[in-house]
This record gives structure tokens, sequence and C-alpha cells, in this order.
């Protein structure tokens, strides 16, 4: 050390001012000293700890601070209720009165808009007022404006249309006859909403029993009030857009937005123009140039992107798609599901509304669910929430776990547990029996699994951290399993507003590949022999049908399961066809919810049931085009029961073919590709040995007098006649075609029925086909008793299957005869054009 | 899924006799079914035999909780009761504590109760006896150690601390990430 | 005649001894001026270059030289001092660079804090004055120094310190020390910024600066440091064995135990239950301080 210290005789150290280290250069270092600088300090266990506590005891800081804010709001709220009841807002009173015990009318308050609305018709005409023309049109006007938010019939919206319609024709001074029609149309109106109004009545006089003389007097103010500022703002929207007719924006117009207000309305009035679109619309103008102007608006009020839209567009009807975009901007009421393993709900509700909890049961068809509708403690940190008492948990995913059904000491599987509500919901309906795994691909997220299942005193659960898709490779052998896929998530987008802008077609592609991917296993790890299951429970809160049916249509055709009835008596239908999609009829059997219409998050919920273990074929059509080449393995189940083995056996003459085979009959409108392959495949067909024709067909006949046999099984007799009918149209068909089927047919454990349909297909061919997959599933059992049926049986089997044939042969061999024509030809030339 | 060793058995039956006394035999020898301690990454589990069959199943590293987390080893060897094996401990305990309302949240942020927080509390408590700490309407939030005995809280004032805060339900919130 | 006939031959040898000074090329030679660089794109003549490589590269040379100069006395010129000057204009060739560019020097660590302070280096003045001397001293070197010794003529010594110290020695000793930091803090700035270890400064350690845990490994693995493993050594009450990351490894005569096998769950839970039922039997601890209350309240009683 010091200055001029010479560590080293031979170097010398300059001397004069200056600045030292450029007189004395930097010391050398060991070579065993140097760090690799490529690696970063670890920090230590109690550094880690330490910087845990910091960043945690800065969230308790925040979350202090805001439930601090939060608590301040809320008794400034009751305050103004308590003091002055006139300032109180409308929405907010409606709220809470909207929402009671009676299911109906939790599931859907948007209607509550309407009584209101009558009432206050009521009272007009009670008072005696007779108002004027102008105030008449405004309520017209005012309906019309709030149609968007209505559910009703059709007609309805329809009769306001025209009264807008006709109103502006009044406005002209053009009294015509068209006039009087739409005064009785509104006549009809009345009548219809004065039954209800009566109806509205009683509740309203139940309520005046209860209220003084004072406050009703108030109530009636305040509607007076509310009805003329009513009045008034609709006079002012009438002189702003005094537009008889929508007209068509000009290009300048929609180049230069000018206000959102102005979008609204023009979103509103492309609405009523779709609505009745030969009447209302402007010459010369396409239904399409409206759509498009539609969606751009729809894009820009709602801030979704315009693929999104587009999406949403082709799900919902317009009217109905605004409905959805609105309620999609409201966040739904916040519930809470009672932990039935610790406490009850009455004793729950009774705890909660000490601490001054405003809330109510989410409705009948749920025996643990509250919803809060406002707090002054926070609803997540209560002692009775710390105490496991209660989870907090959206209305809609009850549904999954209540569709599941649950028994005591049964073994099941939540393949995507995390946080853990829905799991911890099955444990408390097997009241901690048996076994319930909770898996989840997140290893973050399964902190919370296990939080919530020790604060919940779930004991009966095994928390583990596995891609859902590597499952059944763990364990098999499930009574019933829950998937509750991960998705877009665009049923939920008041929670999570980002769906809007971020979603593209790749994200959802990648989604439901991976959904389907998550399903196939999870119907793996269901044992369809269990005494009590093998109930497989598909789930999304996502709306979108490609995330949903189309991917129980994937697992129906790859996997012996059939859907069955969810078990929930609310909720719409699932899609039977969507866009170019044909999915299977069974598919009605699944529930959609819909943030608009039960007031609960977008949700999918589709209940299988898994007949057989045996995994069949691998094949490839329409659905795998975005998939990658990856495939199941050929082999069948675990279990390796005998049948497999025959099956396999029966099959593997014709595996090879059997991939390029289903991709022709690909129900997709064929791409190209497909119709290359196609040709190929029919000439090799023929080369088929005679041997191998004959005892194929022997047993094409034997399969499908079995099937007849079966038909009570099978879900429905329509899909039974399809069978035979295609049946019948084969035979009529040449012996190459023959025994072309009647391969396919061996083949096919899962869908043989489908090889029988023609190489090409129009899309509405799909359902027929489709159809016929849950009987012919059945196949590899009956396959076991192949053995025991003698050659006597057989014969006679034969015989009077073909008797049957024959007499459907003609109805639907002229069908077929036309599509057997048209197809190759088509096919040729195509190829001829190309060339 | 490890078996616990003898001397962690022996430390883990200390600390539980602490706060259930011979009440630790009826959590061993149980009439539906046998169930056990094991031993995962410290973490001792208690979990039926059924269910530990099924466990096993599961691969060790992807394996996160299974049954009822108790506690865990710290780096010292000692045992640490968490929170979460208030489940099997509130019912057992022969010593209770009961918070007014106005000190569940003092005790539920992780601070010690005070005499003035007290509701009520077991007769004979001993000193250093650990207790589970209740809220008036008998929900069992937390456990922790006497610091005085019954007689002595009494005459105590009533800023003076009656239990040491050993877990409390709050943590499910405040420490989820260390708890299992 | 001839006059004139020889003045023009010995013209004509005159220019013959200098080549001609415009060159024709096939292409274009592309100039540098900045540089002074030519770059001759045509293709070279083989036959030429292989028969008379040195004659033909010379002229190639030339030419190309003749060219470039040419262009040089295209440029403006000036005369200074008698010499014709040509200012270059600036290079457009842009030259490779040998080494890489030259990193920022790391910060150094009170830098580093500065920088997350927001603390601003502030320039001092060189000279200071200096109320006691009523002149202007430096900052530092050697004026500072003879300043120093101006003023501190007599240090007192304080009243809290020994009356025998000699303040010029501690001085002189506190300057040492100083700057003894500094070079250490030198150092530490370079090893820190190549990311060098640094091994730990100190003594080794001793028995009396072990800590608790090297102890009981000292004593666990001394303890068992006999002929027969230690197997016959008395433990004290309430002895510990060392335990820990490699201390097993240091304990002579143990080895990596195998697995217990899995007991069964009856054989378990015998187990459990003797482990507890020793727990429980344990003798009771007298407990004082009830003994002293009871005591007292006895007392107080009677």
């Amino acid at each position: 050390m010091g200055r001029k210290a010479k560590f080293d005789e031979t170097k010398k150290v300059k001397k004069g001012p200056g600045r030292k280290a450029r007189k004395q250069p930097d010391p050398v270092f060991k070579k065993e000293l140097l760090e690799d600088d490529t690696e970063t300090k670890k920090l230590t266990h109690r550094q880690k700890q330490r910087a845990a506590k910091r960043a945690k005891k800065k969230a308790d800081l925040i979350e202090k601070k805001k439930s601090l804010k939060l608590a301040k709001k809320n008794v400034a709220k009751q305050n103004e209720k308590v003091i002055s009841e006139e300032i109180a807002d409308a929405s907010d009173e409606e709220n809470v009165k909207g929402f009671t015990d009676d299911n109906k009318q939790w599931l859907k308050p948007k209607q509550k808009a309407k009584p209101k609305k009558q009432e206050s018709e009521s009272e007009e005409a009670d008072s005696g007022h007779e108002e004027s023309e102008m105030e008449q049109d405004s309520d017209a006007a005012d309906e019309e404006e709030e149609e968007g938010v209505k559910t009703d019939g059709e007609k309805y919206k329809v009769g306001t249309l025209d009264d807008l319609f006709q109103d502006s024709d009044q406005e002209n001074g053009d009294v015509t006859s068209e006039d009087e029609g739409q005064a009785s149309a509104k006549m009809d109106y009345n009548s219809d909403s004065s039954e209800e109004k009566s109806d509205d009545d009683d509740e309203e006089d139940k309520d005046d029993d209860d209220m003084l003389p004072i406050e009703k007097a108030n109530i009636k103010l305040k509607k007076k009030q509310k009805l003329e500022k009513k009045l008034a703002d609709e006079e002012m929207q009438l002189n702003i857009a005094k537009q008889d007719v929508f007209a068509f924006p000009s290009e300048e117009e929609l180049e230069n937005p000018t206000s959102l207000q102005d979008v609204h309305q023009r979103i509103k009035d492309v609405v009523t123009v779709l609505s009745d679109f030969n009447r209302l619309k402007e010459e010369g103008r396409s239904r399409c140039e409206y759509t498009d102007l539609l969606l751009k608006d729809l894009c820009t009020y709602y801030s979704y992107n315009e693929f999104l839209m587009e999406v949403l567009m082709q799900i919902f009807p317009v009217q109905e798609l605004v409905e959805f975009l609105e309620a999609s901007e409201i966040a739904r009421p916040v519930t809470i599901r009672t932990n039935s393993l610790k406490t009850r709900r009455r004793d729950l509700a009774q705890a909660l509304i000490n601490r001054g909890v405003n809330l109510d049961p989410v409705g009948k068809w749920s025996k643990v669910g509250l919803v809060v509708y406002s707090s002054t403690v926070p609803i997540g940190a209560t002692p009775e929430y710390l105490a496991g008492h209660y989870i907090l948990q959206g209305a809609s995913s009850f549904l999954p776990v209540m569709a599941l059904a649950p028994q005591e000491n049964e073994r099941i599987l939540d393949m995507c547990a995390a946080p853990g509500g829905k799991a911890s919901h099955i444990a408390a309906i097997m009241k901690n029996t048996g076994a319930l795994f909770a898996n989840d691909a997140n290893k973050e997220r399964t902190k919370a699994v296990v939080g919530n299942f020790h604060r919940l005193g779930v004991v009966n659960a095994v928390v583990c951290n596995y891609d859902g898709r590597q499952f059944p490779d763990v364990i098999k052998g499930f009574d019933r399993v829950l998937l509750d896929a991960p998705c877009t998530g665009t049923g939920v987008i008041a929670k999570d507003p980002s769906v809007k802008t971020t979603k593209d077609q790749k994200d959802i592609q990648r989604c439901f590949n991976l959904q389907r991917q998550l399903l196939l296993a999870a119907i793996d790890c269901c044992n369809a022999k269990s005494s009590t299951g093998g109930y497989i429970v598909y789930s999304t809160c996502s709306i979108l049908p490609e995330e949903n049916e189309w991917v129980v249509n994937y697992a129906l055709k790859r996997r012996n399961v059939k859907l069955v009835p969810t078990g929930l008596d609310f909720g719409t239908e699932g899609f039977v066809k969507y866009r170019q999609h044909r999915f299977h009829p069974s598919l009605k059997l699944t529930r959609r919810f819909y943030p608009h219409t039960h007031n609960m998050d977008g949700f999918f919920v589709a209940k299988l049931k898994k007949f057989s273990n045996v995994i069949p074929e691998p094949f490839k059509d329409e659905d795998d085009e975005e998939e990658a080449e990856k495939k199941e393995t050929t082999e069948t189940a675990q279990n390796g029961e005998s049948e497999s083995e025959n099956v396999t056996t029966d099959s593997k003459q014709d595996i090879k073919n059997t991939s390029v085979k289903r991709s022709i009959e690909s129900t997709n409108p064929t791409t190209e590709p497909q119709k290359k392959k196609n040709k190929p495949d029919i000439q090799k067909r023929p080369e088929t040995t005679a041997n191998n024709e004959n005892q194929q067909i022997k047993k094409n006949k034997k399969k499908r007098n079995r099937k007849n046999k079966n038909k009570q099984n099978s879900d429905t007799a329509g899909s039974k006649q399809n069978t035979s009918q295609n049946g019948a149209a084969k035979n009529e068909q040449t012996s190459q075609k023959t025994t072309k089927v009647n391969k396919k047919d061996k083949k096919g454990n899962e869908d043989s029925p489908k090889p029988q349909q023609p190489a090409k297909q129009s899309p509405g061919k799909k359902p027929n086909k489709v159809n016929k997959n849950p009987p012919t599933t059945q196949n590899p059992t009956q396959n076991k008793n192949e053995g025991k049926i003698t050659n006597k049986v057989e014969i006679e089997a034969s015989k009077k299957l073909k008797n049957k044939f024959n007499k459907k042969k003609k109805q639907i061999g002229q069908i077929k005869g036309d599509k057997d024509k048209g197809n190759p030809k088509q096919g040729v030339n195509k190829k001829f054009k190309k060339k | 899924m490890k078996v616990l060793s003898e001397e962690r058995t022996r430390i883990l039956f200390e600390k539980l006799t602490k706060y259930i006394g011979v009440n630790v035999k009826l959590l061993i020898d149980r009439p539906d079914g046998t169930y056990c301690f094991r031993e995962k990454k410290d973490r001792v589990y208690y979990i039926s035999e059924k269910l530990l069959h099924l466990a096993q199943t599961v691969k060790p590293d992807n394996l996160i909780a299974a049954g009822t987390c108790f506690g865990k080893f710290t780096k010292t060897n000692k045992f640490r009761l968490h929170i979460t094996a208030l489940t099997y401990i509130a019912p057992y305990a022969p010593f209770k504590i009961w918070v007014k309302p106005s000190a569940e949240q003092q005790f539920l942020y992780g601070h010690h109760i005070i005499k003035s927080g007290l509701g009520r509390i077991t007769e004979n408590t001993p000193k250093h006896q650990g207790v589970v700490v209740q809220t008036m309407s008998d929900i069992p939030i937390g456990f922790g150690v006497a610091a005085r005995t019954t007689a002595e809280c009494r005459s105590a004032d009533p800023l003076a601390t009656i239990v040491f805060h050993q877990a409390d339900i709050g943590e499910y919130i405040r420490s989820e990430d260390t708890l299992t | 005649m001839e006059i004139v006939n020889e003045i023009l031959d010995r013209e004509q040898k005159k220019a013959e001894k200098y080549k001609p000074i415009i060159v024709d090329k096939h292409l274009e030679v592309e100039f540098d001026i900045g540089t002074l660089l030519a770059y001759d794109s045509n293709d070279l003549d083989t036959k030429l270059l292989n028969s008379n490589t040195d004659e033909y590269l010379q002229s190639l040379a030339r030419d190309n030289t003749q060219l470039l100069l040419n262009k040089v006395w295209e440029l403006p010129t000036e005369r200074i001092e008698e010499a014709i000057v040509v200012r270059l204009p600036p290079p457009t060739t842009v030259l490779p660079r040998a080494k890489p560019v030259p990193k920022p020097r790391p910060l150094t660590k009170w830098e580093e804090f500065a920088k997350a302070k927001g603390i601003n280096k502030k320039k001092k003045d060189k000279l200071q004055w200096d109320e006691q001397l009523q002149k202007w001293v430096p900052l530092f070197g050697f004026k500072k120094a003879a300043a120093e010794k101006e003023k501190n003529w007599l240090i007192e010594v304080p009243q809290n310190v020994d009356p025998m110290t000699d303040m010029y020695e501690k001085k002189a000793s506190e300057k040492s020390e100083k700057v003894a930091k500094n070079e250490l803090q030198r150092l530490k700035n370079i090893a820190r910024a190549r990311k060098v270890k640094i091994p730990r400064v100190g003594l080794p350690v001793t028995s009396d600066k072990a800590s608790a845990n090297q102890l009981a490994t000292a004593a666990t693995v001394a303890k068992a440091s006999t002929a027969s493993l230690g197997k016959f050594q008395d433990k004290l009450p309430k002895e510990k064995e060392a335990r820990g990351k490699g201390v097993h490894e240091l304990i002579p005569g143990k080895e990596r135990k195998r697995k217990a096998p899995i007991p069964t769950p009856q054989a378990e839970k015998e187990h459990n239950l003797n482990v507890l039922d020793n727990i429980l039997n344990k003798r009771p601890k007298i407990d004082m301080d009830k003994a002293v209350a009871r005591h007292i309240n006895t007392e107080q009683i009677q």
C-alpha cells in the first residue's frame, strides 16, 4: 500500500504529479480469483426472506390503504343514503331492489328496467294526465333507446321500431293510413304491458303497505322527476338527431368520428336498420355495408379489436350482441360460496350480516351460494373468511361442480385446479371422503390451491403440479374428472378487459388445441368402469364455440364418450352448428351461460360419460388440420381388455389407409389437397383381395345387427335410422364401393358409419354423420361376444338386415346417387382447371 | 414423502403435546382408518394411509402437498406448527382462550393478545401452555402460548400480554407462499 | 536549322524522360483524396504480368499515382512560405477499428452510491484562504504540508487524552491510515470491476473465535476420532451431535446410511404410540413458579 509502494522491484513507478491510476497500473490478480461473470450472485435465504418481507409490507400497506378508502367510501355511501334518499342514485336502488331470493329475478336483473318504466306509465295514466302526442313520441323513442338492454321477444322490439318510424312520419306532417296501423300496434303493446303492469302493481302495493304516506309521496315525486328528466333528455336527443331514416354516413364522416355519443347513436341506428332491413335500408346499400359499419363502430365504442368483434358477431344476432357487449362492461355481483365443511349457509349469512355485509342467497339452484351487494368490511379478509367458512367464487364457477355431481368416497380429479375454488367445492360435496387430486400446470398457482384447501379444511386432497396432458401417465382410473380448461376468457371480459384487444386467431387456436389435448387427457384419466361415475365435465369461461362445442365434438369423435345432460336446469343450449361447422346433435345437452341473460360470467359446461376404456384408433380429419402431426398412440386403454386386442387385429389391415380416408370424409368443405388425396384412395380400394372382402362383409353385417340391438343405448332414434339408411345406400353402390365401406366399418371402432358417406360432402350433411358416432362406438365391447354367436344366428341376422335395407334403399339412394355422380366429376374438373 | 426419523417424530410429538396433550393419541389411533405423518421438504403432512398410497404415484418433484400440513422443521431442527394444523388442533385442545371482537383484528395481524382483549380463558391454564385462540362465537382463529396462568391474568394490568402469538389465520393471506 | 533541330531533339529527349501525365484507363479509377487512396478496378494484363512482372507493376503503379496526383492538382492550392499546399477534403473511406471500442470504466462504489443518491461532485477551489496564516493555501501538495507544519507548531493535548501521547505522531499515523484505507478502497474497486473474488481479510479461525457450529463440529469429530470411532465415549447431558451441511462427511466412521424401509402402517402406528408414551410419561418437572406461588398462598392464608 502507499502511493508509491514498489511491490515489484523491476517495475519503476513514476514520480511527480498526476493521477495515481496513470502512474501505477492496476494490480494483476491470480487467475483462480477471477470469477465467472456469467454467474449472478444468488440471494441468501435470509436475504430472500427479507426481500419477501419488504415486498409484502409494501403490498400490505397498499391494501390497507385501499381497504381504508373503500371502507370510507362505503360509510360515506351509507350516510348519503340515510340522509338524503332523494340523492341516491336510481340505478343503485335498482340494483339492490333487483336481487331477491328468487332465482329468476336475480338471473335477469336487466329486465327490471322495463317494469319500472311501465310503472311510470301507469302512473301517468292514473293521474289522468292526457299526455300530448309529443310525449308519447318521446316515450317511444325512449323505449327504442333502451331496447338494447331488453331481452324480450322480437315483436315488442319491432313494435317500438315502428313507433319511431311512424313518429318521424308524423313530424313530417304526413298522416298516412299506416298511422292507424301503428296506433293499433301501440294499443296491442299497451294491452300487453297492462297485464304485466298489474302484476307489478301488486308487488308495488305490497311494498306500499309497509310505507308511510310521506314515503309514498316521496317516491311518487321522485318518479315524476325522473320521468320529466327523461322526457327532457329525449327531446334534446330528438332535436339533435332529427333524422327520419338512418342515413348511411359518408366516407368523410367515417374517417373523422366526432364523438363517442355519435358513434353510440349510430350503432343504435344501424341495429334498428338491421332489424328490419328491407324497410329501413338506404337504397343501393347492401347488408354487408351496414354490418361492416356496425362492426367498426362497435370496435371503437367498446374498444374491441376487430377480430374478436367479428367472432362475436357470428355468435350473437346483432341485438343480442349489443346486450352482451353492454353486459360485459359491467362487473358481475360478488358471490361467495359457503364452505359446507365448516358451516351452514344460514349461520354464515347471519355472521356476515352482523359484520355489516348486505347479502342474499344466490338463487334456488344453489344451496351454498350467496350474493354480496355491499359490505362495510373487506369481504376477503373477515375472520369468517380466514377461518374458511366461505370462499369468494363467481356464481358461474359453481356450475361445473354441480354438473360433476361428485359422490362420497369417489376418486376425483380436477385437472386445472388453481386457485382451488372448484376443487374445494368438490371436496365439500364429498364431505372430505374419498380422494381429490387437484392438479395445476403452474407451480406458483398451486400455492394458492394449497392455501385455500387448508383454509377451507379440505384434508382429502393431493395437490400436484403436472402439465394436464401428461396426467394420464401419472395416474388413471378416476371416477370423475373436472376439466376447467384454460381459455381466452371471452366470457369474463368484465373481469379482464384486456381480452378485448389482445386476443386474435392465433391465441384462440392455441387455446383450443391445448383444450383438446387436455380434454382427451381428462377422458383418459377417467375410468369408464367405475360403478358410480365415469363422468367428465368440461367447462370454460369462454363463449367461443371454437373453445367449447368444437372441442367437445372433437373428443366425441376420438374417445368412447357421449354427452349426458348436465343437470343444470337453466342456461342456453350449446350450438349444434356454427359457421361452417356442424356438430354432433347431442351437443344440445351442453349448457352456455351469458352475462346478459344469466347475470353471471360467460360460461360453458359439458358433461361427458365415458362408456369404454378403449382408446379408438387415431385418425385424421378436419379437426386435425391445425394440430401438429402428433398422434395418440394406437395402443388401447391400459386395462388391456381382450376385446381391445380383437379390435386391433381386426383393423390392422386397414390401419394404413385409415388416416387418409378419414381426411377425405372430413366434414369441412373439403380443401383442395384433401380432394387430391381422395382419388388415389378410391383407386386403392378395389385392390383388396376378394377373400378379405367376404369376411369383411360378414362382419359388417354382424355389427350392424348388433347395432340395431343397441338401439336403446344410442342417444336418438334418428341416428339409428341414419346408420341404416346409409347402409342401404351403400348396398346400392358398386361392389367396389361396398368393399371399401366394409373395410371402413370394421376398422372404425369409433365412428365407422362416417366412412360410409361419399367422399365429398356438403357441410349440411355433417350432422347425419356425427349422429352415428355413439352407437357404433360400442363395437369393441360387442366384439367380445363375437365368438359366441353361432353361424346360424349370423345368417339369419344378415338376412333380416338385408330386408330392412332394401326397404329404405330408395329414399337415400337417390340422394346418394346424386352426390356420387357429382363429386368425382367435380374433383376431376378442378384438377384439370388447376393444370 | 419420507417417514419421519425417530428424532423428528419425537420433536413433532413434543410440540403437539404442548397444545393438545394426550389427545395426540387420538390423531394417531383413529377409528376411521390409519393416519400417519410424512415429511416432504422439511414439512410434515398428516395424511390418511389410503390417500398416501395414491399420492405416492405422483413424482416427488411434482407433488406440492397432500393431506394436511402440520408445520415444518426449521434449519435448527425445531418444529414449528403452522396455522394449517388448526383444523386438527382446535377440536382437541384442552386449553382455550376467547378474544373480544375488538381484539380479533389485532390478533389476526400477528400481535400478541393483551389483557384488554381477553374475553374468556380456560380455568387452570398453566404458564407456557399452548392454547387455541377463538373468537367469542367459537371460531378458532389461531393458537399461541399462554404468557400467564389464569390466576395471574385476573390481576394483570390491561396492557399485559396474556398470550404470545404463534400462528393465526391471517397468515393465510399474509404468508400464503411460505405456509406450505 | 541545325540549331533548331538540336533544340527540338533535346526537348524531345527531355520529354521522353518523363512519361505523359495523361493516362488512359478502361474503367475509371476510384479515388478517396482524403486518404490519398486510389482504387483501380481494371483487370491486370496477365500476359505482361507473367512475362515481366516488376516492370508491369511499376508502370501500373506509376499510372495510378499519376492519376491520383492529377486529382490532387485539381484541388485549390495555396502558397504557404514558398510551398504549394493543398488542403485535402475529409476522407470518405471508413477505416475499420483495429480494437474494440473501449468500455466505459465501471463505477466505483462511491460513484455508484452517489449516482443512486443523486449526489453531484462539487468542484473545490484549488486554493483556500487560510485565516490563521493570512494567505492562500493549496488543497494538497508540499505547500499544504508546509502550511500545516507552520500552523501546527504546537498541538494541544486534549483533556480526555493521555497527556503523554505524542500528538504529532498520532496525526501522522492517522494520515497514513487514511492513505492506506484509500489504497485499499482503490484496490477493492478494481477488484469489483474485474469481478475478482477477494480473499477474506483477517486472521484464520482460532478456537476463541470459532462459531458454535464450528466448535460443535470439531467436538463431534474429536469424539469420533478414537479407535472404536467414539462408540464408548461418554455423552454429556443434553449433548447434541453436530449436524448440517458437510458435517456428516467429516465425522470418521460415518457412512451414508441406507434408507430405512417404510414401515407398515400398523408398525408405524405402534412406534408412534411408543414415542408418544415416552414423551407423556416423562417425570414431571418441578414447577418452581407454581411451588413458590402455592407457598406464598398458603402463607397468606395463615
